[in-house]
């Protein structure tokens, strides 16, 4: 910052909304030439795999970034996504797209009764279960072998003929991700500007405090997770959709489930765009890495080695980390300007 | 079901149990004195149960001896985690990020685990790997005998230090309440780091056991931290009786589903367990009046 | 805001309440009844239940036993929103705020509204602001509007956690200390902001300690020691009566 001069207050405002303005646009250009910039196929397909992360991402911070209850089983709620939607396609010959709706109202069902269980206490509670949950589905889906195709995975139908290529297929799967994503984003937006997203940022905060203004936490909670997991199983299924192909092992992973939570705290929690750019981080390492070094185990090993540095010192992500450098010099710097007396008076007081 | 093979279940189930349970006592001895639900728990027992096979690979000898390196390892470990990395985390979101830091180190373990040793399904060998006992018409495996044998041994040992020593007093007043502790002196970081390194060492006997009787590889962790969460949410987040009550009766509901319903689906019982406690009750079933107050 | 003053018996008023913890009864039986349009003050020793009765009432805590009932309704174990929307505010012993949201954030929290689409509603709207900006100033601290909570300095996160209350609009406000930690001319702005707010109709509630503030201010005194009441009445009455004096003084 410049100057912390006295028009600080006003004109900091402008300047952040014009600077957020151009970056958007920025974003959404980048986005929409991307297939037409993209050199060949298999960068689109990479493309396609980062947004399809980054709306997983955004998607879990619904109820991550908001609540601060961490799920590390979000992998459930896209990998079911994923197998509605191929299975109603495939057992009762839905049409595609229908099929992806219908898949992420019937996950978000059957997050009801999870939330039920696992929210009503605090802390870690909701951790153990969403690891639980994810365990435990891929105990079914592997052993359920009429219905789900068990460890032989299941071909999900393409919804677009056989006349599209491939490369044709990546960027239509690209733009249907990316509107995807903007719809995710819009919602946690539209929440985080409500007072029911008022209600749930204090239950990140303090949730006794918040229960005792009268927030319904676990209402608010319960809705939260709904919501996080019907985007989150739109995403596994559209994905299923461009894949083409679903085992319950990948689709089932607690890597999944962590990648989101690793892309989101990266990014930062709080913030709308943070997701997304974690996504990209590292969602773009996750594809180098695995086409750098194949098979070996060393992703986990990475993954593990960030997710434990970025929790050991970064844990509100790099987005607010930087956000709030710069609010807490222009916060102190407005705060001083109105009151200098104040500063005083507070020196006198005992506690902190 | 007839009744051979009930009884059969029935034993195999309790040794099983046992096993569960010293597991269980670990990841409820962290959760007591630092409210930390470590995920890495069982990550730490492969790798003890791949030291014990990689012991006995090299040297020829019976893969228990390497419990000689292994607890005393882990117990330094587990003291050097709590000090250097748990410690580190802000108390404020100390629980939620407790798992996710155990998270990130079980991860690493279980890649480094693939990357030295490979995804390869290992198996120890020993003379008495095929050996069984037969009383009463039920036959049981001599390794899962000194398996349980190991695991209880073990609790009875730890139950003879919380009870018994003066280190037990301060880390049960550490556990039940801190700051009264630290009042009359006791050095919570200290006992917490101490209690972290107790815990781990659980991890290397249970894996020590665990090489004995079963093919190990690296990703096999998750199939033991879900039951063996399963086990300390429904005995009560703390409570290492009310782990143990549970480790057995879940172990032993296990055993006898797997015979109608196989082994995977016999496994879905730890979880429908948790679910069911936290739905009913979620402080858990066997006293853990830690639970409320995560 | 008026209201009526109601039946002098009609505010807080719990029968036979007990709370153990372990084999400690941190409250013991408590009757007690605080009297609707007054100032109230809930006063006794380190350690007589005093907090614990307050979490009992509020919700915080599920006593083991008795009742607790507000304004003739039983609201014994409800959840703590269901009380506070029943119209009783409460404020922290150690101020507990919102950190990292703003000030004007920590204010929009507690708007109570009803249905979904009341819910869904922008948060920053002029009506919900308005009203969170004129309560801060009449707290003194709208110019931090825009700080983040815990920025802001201890004594004026109090008056931020007072502000909040009463964007809840209650009836009743049970504050848990609201002289503790801050300074001489503070406790003075509390003590005026808890009269005029008490003759707009509003009732309070307050576990205090100093002694001067609680004599100066309230109408209603309870005494409590070991969990339950051992003393009511008027501050001059309560001061004198001799349990009270073993009660502090041990003798």
């Amino acid at each position: 910052m410049p100057n912390g001069s006295s028009n600080v207050r006003t004109s900091r405002p402008t300047a952040v909304r014009a600077a957020r303005t151009v970056a958007l646009l920025a974003l959404v250009a980048l986005i929409v030439l991307f297939p037409s910039l993209a050199p060949d196929p298999f960068i689109l397909s990479v493309g396609v795999v980062i947004l399809s992360y980054a709306v997983l991402a955004t998607s879990w911070n619904l109820v991550g970034g908001f609540t601060g209850y961490i799920s590390l089983g979000h992998a459930a709620y896209s990998g079911l996504g994923g197998y509605a939607t191929a299975l109603l396609i495939l057992r009762t010959g839905m049409d595609p797209w229908l099929a992806l709706i219908a898949g992420g109202l019937i996950v978000a069902v059957i997050a009801v009764p999870v939330g039920i269980a696992s929210l009503r206490v605090r802390g870690a509670s909701f951790v153990i279960a969403s690891i639980a949950l994810v365990l435990i589905v891929q105990l079914v889906f592997q052993s359920w072998h009429t219905f789900t195709g068990g460890s032989n995975g299941l071909r999900v139908p393409r919804p677009f003929g056989t006349e599209v290529l491939r490369p044709e297929q990546h960027e239509r799967f690209f733009y249907l991700h990316a509107v995807l994503l903007a719809l995710a984003l819009l919602t946690w937006w539209l929440i985080e500007r409500s007072r029911l997203g008022a209600g749930l940022k204090a239950i990140r905060e303090d949730e006794d405090k918040a229960q005792a203004l009268g927030v319904p936490t676990f209402a608010y909670k319960l809705t939260a997770l709904v919501v996080s997991a019907f985007f989150t199983a739109l995403g596994g299924g559209l994905y299923a959709l461009w894949f083409g192909y679903l085992d319950p092992i990948f689709q089932f992973s607690i890597l999944i489930g962590s990648y989101m939570v690793l892309m989101s705290l990266l990014g930062g929690v709080r913030s709308l765009f943070g997701p997304l750019l974690g996504a990209v981080v590292v969602g773009y390492a996750v594809e180098v890495f695995k086409s750098q070094y194949g098979d070996t185990q060393l992703h986990l090993v990475a993954t593990g080695v960030l997710l434990g540095l970025v929790v050991l010192f970064m844990p509100d992500g790099v987005i607010p980390a930087l956000t709030s450098a710069l609010n807490r010099r222009r916060g102190a710097a407005s705060i001083r300007e109105v009151s200098a007396e104040e500063l005083a008076n507070q020196r006198e007081e005992t506690a902190r | 079901m007839t009744g051979a093979l009930f009884a059969q279940s029935l034993v195999l189930g309790i040794l099983l149990g046992g096993l569960y349970a010293l597991l269980a006592a670990g990841l409820t001895l962290y959760f007591g004195v630092m409210r930390v639900v470590m995920i890495a728990h069982s990550a730490f027992l492969i790798l003890a149960a791949y030291l014990a096979w990689y012991f006995h690979e090299r040297s020829g000898l019976d893969p228990l001896l390497s419990l000689v390196i292994t607890v005393p390892l882990f117990f330094v470990v587990g003291y050097g985690m709590q000090r250097f990395l748990v410690s580190r985390l802000r108390p404020i979101s100390l629980t939620t990020m407790s798992v996710l830091l155990t998270f990130a180190v079980a991860l690493t373990i279980e890649g480094l685990l693939g990357f030295v040793w490979t995804g390869t399904q290992r198996r120890v060998q020993l003379e008495y790997s095929g050996a069984s006992i037969e009383v009463a018409g039920v036959s049981i495996a001599v390794v899962k005998l000194i398996a349980f044998a190991l695991a209880a041994v073990s609790l009875g040992a730890l139950y003879l230090i919380l009870r018994k020593t003066s280190f037990g007093r301060a880390l049960r007043a550490t556990t039940q309440h801190p700051e009264a502790a630290r009042l009359i002196g006791i050095d919570t970081d200290r006992v917490a780091g101490l209690g972290f390194g107790l815990g781990l060492a659980t991890a290397a006997v249970g894996g020590t056991a665990l090489a004995l009787d079963y093919t190990i590889y690296p990703s096999l962790h998750w199939h033991w931290i879900g039951p063996l969460m399963a086990i300390i949410v429904v005995g009560g987040l703390g409570s290492i009786p009310g782990a143990a009550m549970a480790a057995m009766l879940l172990g032993v509901a296990a055993s006898l589903l797997q015979v109608p319903l196989g082994t995977t689906w016999a496994q879905t019982v730890f979880y429908l367990a948790l679910f069911l406690t936290l739905m009913i009750r979620p402080q858990g079933f066997f006293g853990g009046r830690l639970a409320q107050r995560f | 805001m008026t209201g009526t003053t109601g039946s002098p018996t009609g505010s807080v008023t719990t029968r036979d309440l007990t709370k153990s913890f372990g084999g400690v009864r941190a409250i013991d039986g408590a009757s007690v009844a605080f009297h609707e349009g007054e100032i109230n003050a809930l006063i006794g020793p380190n350690g007589s239940g005093k907090t614990t009765f307050f979490n009992c009432v509020t919700g915080m805590i599920r006593p083991d036993s008795g009742t607790v009932t507000y304004q003739g309704r039983d609201v014994t174990g409800l959840p703590p929103h269901r009380i506070a929307r029943s119209g009783i505010g409460r404020s922290f012993q150690l101020c507990r705020i919102f950190p990292r949201l703003t000030v004007l954030e920590n204010m929009l929290v507690a708007v109570q509204p009803h249905g979904l689409l009341q819910r869904l509603r922008g948060s920053r709207n002029p009506a919900d602001v308005g009203r969170a900006r004129e309560l801060l100033a009449r707290v003194g601290i709208d110019h931090l509007e825009h700080a983040e909570a815990r920025d802001i300095s201890y004594g004026q996160q109090k008056l931020l956690e007072l502000a909040g209350v009463l964007m809840g609009d209650p009836r009743t406000i049970m504050l848990d200390e609201p002289a503790g930690g801050v300074n001489p001319a503070l406790v003075d702005r509390i003590a005026d902001l808890v009269r005029e707010l008490n003759a707009e109709g509003r009732t309070f509630i307050i576990v205090e300690h100093n002694m001067e503030l609680v004599m100066g201010l309230s109408d209603h005194v309870v005494v409590f020691d070991r969990g339950r009441p051992i003393a009511q009445g008027a501050p001059a009455v309560v001061q004198d009566d001799p349990l009270v004096l073993e009660a502090y003084l041990g003798v």
